[in-house]
């Protein structure tokens, strides 16, 4: 029996994100609408080393805030539906205002991986990045690809396996906000350890939204354990 | 710990860090996580020593030119018009002979049957599908200039003069998205956060002339207007975003009043558009319209067909004609392809198709032959089809984006008015001078 695990693609929008879906999936592909809005959900998937993986495209979105319904449809799919692997397609060209969304996924707690795309657009503007210190500095596999020549496909099928088994670690590094803000999230965290929100979500995430003063967080927290 | 102790302790870690910090805890985080991504940068990102003036920098110099960025858009639209009709042209001959020759095996079954194929079908479908060409081309040449990066140039240069109207640049994505349809473009509206914003993005959508609306513009442009058939098409388009512009503002004084969004504008560096990725896009977009002819506009003009050859379609089109007297097609043919068009914009061409049983490529010239229309009644005709109430689909979602009968009510009840009177206006107002 083939065991199946769920992959959601991430990324900004003009990532190549769609490129990447298609190369993954091929045919085998349908659309539909996120329940209760009418945001695109494609799905589609793969068989790779006797799994079957079940690629889930997320809406295209900069960053995990809960100001645009395609930030919320993102980011609750992550939080509630708990894929076992998360692709954040990254622009090389573009590194550093991608890496924003890189950084809030590690945030969330899930296992990311970094597709790191088109590279040949890199090389031509004679970018050099280091691919190796990105994944330690990051803590998360840093897959190279050319997505619109089909380069990579495989070895980030590989590498998805790979995290799921365990071979590769993609927990994420820390992230540290800062004497004075890491000791509110802890003061926040003990306070949020207690409710039963705790129990599905990462205390040290909610900590952090509160202090966003996320509107959906907010509200969840308010409503207490009801979500 | 209660919920309401858990919000009570947050709102003091903010007081807190307001008071220590001196700046929201928000900006604090915000700030920490553009720390770490610049320090990871340093140790992971080689630029060359001196980074020349990349090609997008440049070529952006001309493009989101202050002066020289509206021009530009405008220029390139007229050019798309001009690129779509150009080689259009002989693509809708092959096809509008092909019908042709259909319709005349029809023509020799006798009996009803011979009729509604020959009349209905052909005449009626093929006279809408005839209009495929241009829809692709049109949807090639903006998904070329949306692949390049240029798209989101123009909505940069439109952000100065939207903020002027109370909305941003960020509207005017669905705004060129409804181009194509208003359907998904209204569904893209939900990018934007401001709800106001939104929903006045909502409103004026329909003002933006969909592909379903161009092969209109084009039957009635081939014979009343030769000479300047991009021009007259373009013309439709440009006359659609400066109500859309003009509604916006009113809408936002008058209605829909409140502070409007800010945020930044995204400049995606420019790209090569791939063959694949503009044909994919292409299709997305127009396979809609092929499946339509073949479901929806197919039942349409069979029941039109219908009605007209048990001869209740006459009478229906007579009570309403003389309402659109006044703007200078008060004919039955033309009112009973008005009222229908609300099903779906296609349906107006695949009526006459219908009811005179003709390919759309001649549509025009009958029109002038048998109802005696002339260059102005086309014109007015063209305008009142381009504002009047959008059609089914696009009041359905409307009315679920918005979720509200009130404003999808409002939409149908504004648009036809304003179609009225402008039509009117046009035909009145010209035929002192023509």
């Amino acid at each position: 029996m083939a065991k199946n695990i769920t992959v959601a693609l991430a990324g900004n929008p003009n990532s190549g994100k769609t490129t990447v879906f298609n190369n993954l999936t091929g045919a085998r592909q349908h659309v539909g609408n996120w329940p209760g809005v009418t945001v695109e959900k494609k799905e589609g998937g793969f068989g790779h080393r006797g799994y079957n993986i079940n690629v889930v495209d997320l809406p295209g979105v900069y960053s995990l805030t809960a100001y645009s319904p395609d930030e919320v449809v993102a980011r609750n799919f992550i939080l509630k539906e708990e894929p076992d692997v998360v692709v954040d397609i990254v622009d090389a060209s573009n590194l550093e205002r991608n890496l924003y969304l890189a950084v809030q996924l590690l945030e969330l707690g899930a296992k990311v991986i970094i597709a790191l795309n088109m590279m040949d657009v890199a090389e031509s503007r004679k970018y050099k990045i280091n691919v190796k210190e990105l994944s330690r500095l990051m803590g998360m596999p840093v897959v190279p690809m050319v997505a619109s020549h089909n380069k990579g496909t495989e070895d980030l099928r590989g590498t998805i396996v790979d995290v799921v088994e365990g071979k590769v670690p993609a927990d994420g590094a820390y992230l540290e906000y800062g004497k004075d803000v890491e000791g509110e999230i802890s003061r926040l965290e003990g306070v949020i350890a207690s409710s039963p929100l705790a129990r599905r979500y990462s205390p040290r995430w909610l900590a952090i939204k509160l202090l966003e003063r996320d509107e959906e967080i907010v509200g969840m927290v308010k409503e207490g354990a009801h979500v | 710990m209660s919920s309401e102790d858990i919000i009570q302790e947050a709102k003091q870690s903010l007081a807190h860090l307001k008071k220590v910090r001196g700046d929201d805890a928000e900006t604090l985080i915000a700030d920490a996580r553009y720390g770490f991504i610049s320090g990871l940068m340093k140790d992971v990102l080689q630029k060359p020593s001196v980074e020349r003036r990349t090609i997008s920098d440049k070529v952006d110099k001309v493009i989101i030119n202050r002066l020289l960025g509206i021009p530009i858009f405008l220029a390139l639209m007229y050019g798309v018009f001009q690129f779509t009709f150009v080689l259009s042209v002989p693509f809708m001959d092959w096809i509008d002979s092909a019908f042709g020759w259909l319709a005349g095996q029809a023509a020799g079954i006798d009996g009803w049957f011979g009729a509604l194929l020959a009349d209905g079908i052909i005449g009626g479908v093929g006279s809408v599908l005839i209009f495929i060409p241009p829809i692709f081309l049109l949807f090639i040449a903006l998904s070329i200039l949306e692949d390049s990066g240029y798209m989101a140039r123009a909505a940069f240069v439109m952000d100065h003069m939207m903020h002027k109207i109370g909305l941003h640049g960020r509207s005017f994505v669905p705004m060129i998205m409804g181009f194509g349809c208003n359907v998904p473009a209204i569904m893209a509206t939900r990018t934007i956060e401001n709800p106001k914003d939104r929903l006045v993005t909502i409103l004026i959508n329909p003002m933006m002339s969909c592909g379903a609306r161009l092969p209109i513009y084009i039957m009635l442009a081939l014979f009343f207007f030769s000479a300047h058939q991009g021009l007259v098409v373009f013309s439709m388009y440009a006359v659609g975003m400066v109500i859309a512009i003009l509604l916006a503002f009113i809408f936002r004084k008058r209605l829909v009043k409140g502070e409007s969004g800010h945020f930044v504008m995204e400049l995606p560096p420019y790209r090569m558009p791939t063959i694949i990725g503009v044909l994919t896009h292409m299709w997305e977009r127009g396979s809609v319209f092929i499946a339509r002819a073949g479901t929806l506009i197919f039942a349409v003009v069979v029941l039109i067909w219908l009605l007209d050859y048990t001869g209740a379609l006459e009478p229906i089109g007579r009570t309403f004609a003389p309402i659109f007297a006044p703007c200078g097609f008060g004919q039955w043919e033309s009112t009973v392809a008005v009222v229908f068009g609300v099903l779906a914009k296609e349906v107006v061409v695949g009526t006459f198709g219908t009811l005179f049983g003709i390919g759309g490529g001649i549509v025009g010239g009958t029109l002038a032959f048998e109802l005696g229309w002339s260059a102005l009644t086309a014109y007015s005709f063209m305008i009142f089809c381009l504002v009047s109430v959008p059609c089914v689909a696009t009041l359905g979602i409307i009315r679920r984006e918005t979720n509200s009968w009130k404003w999808t009510g409002f939409v149908a009840a504004y648009t036809l008015i304003l179609a009225w009177i402008l039509a009117t206006l046009i035909y009145q107002i010209g035929s002192l001078f023509v």
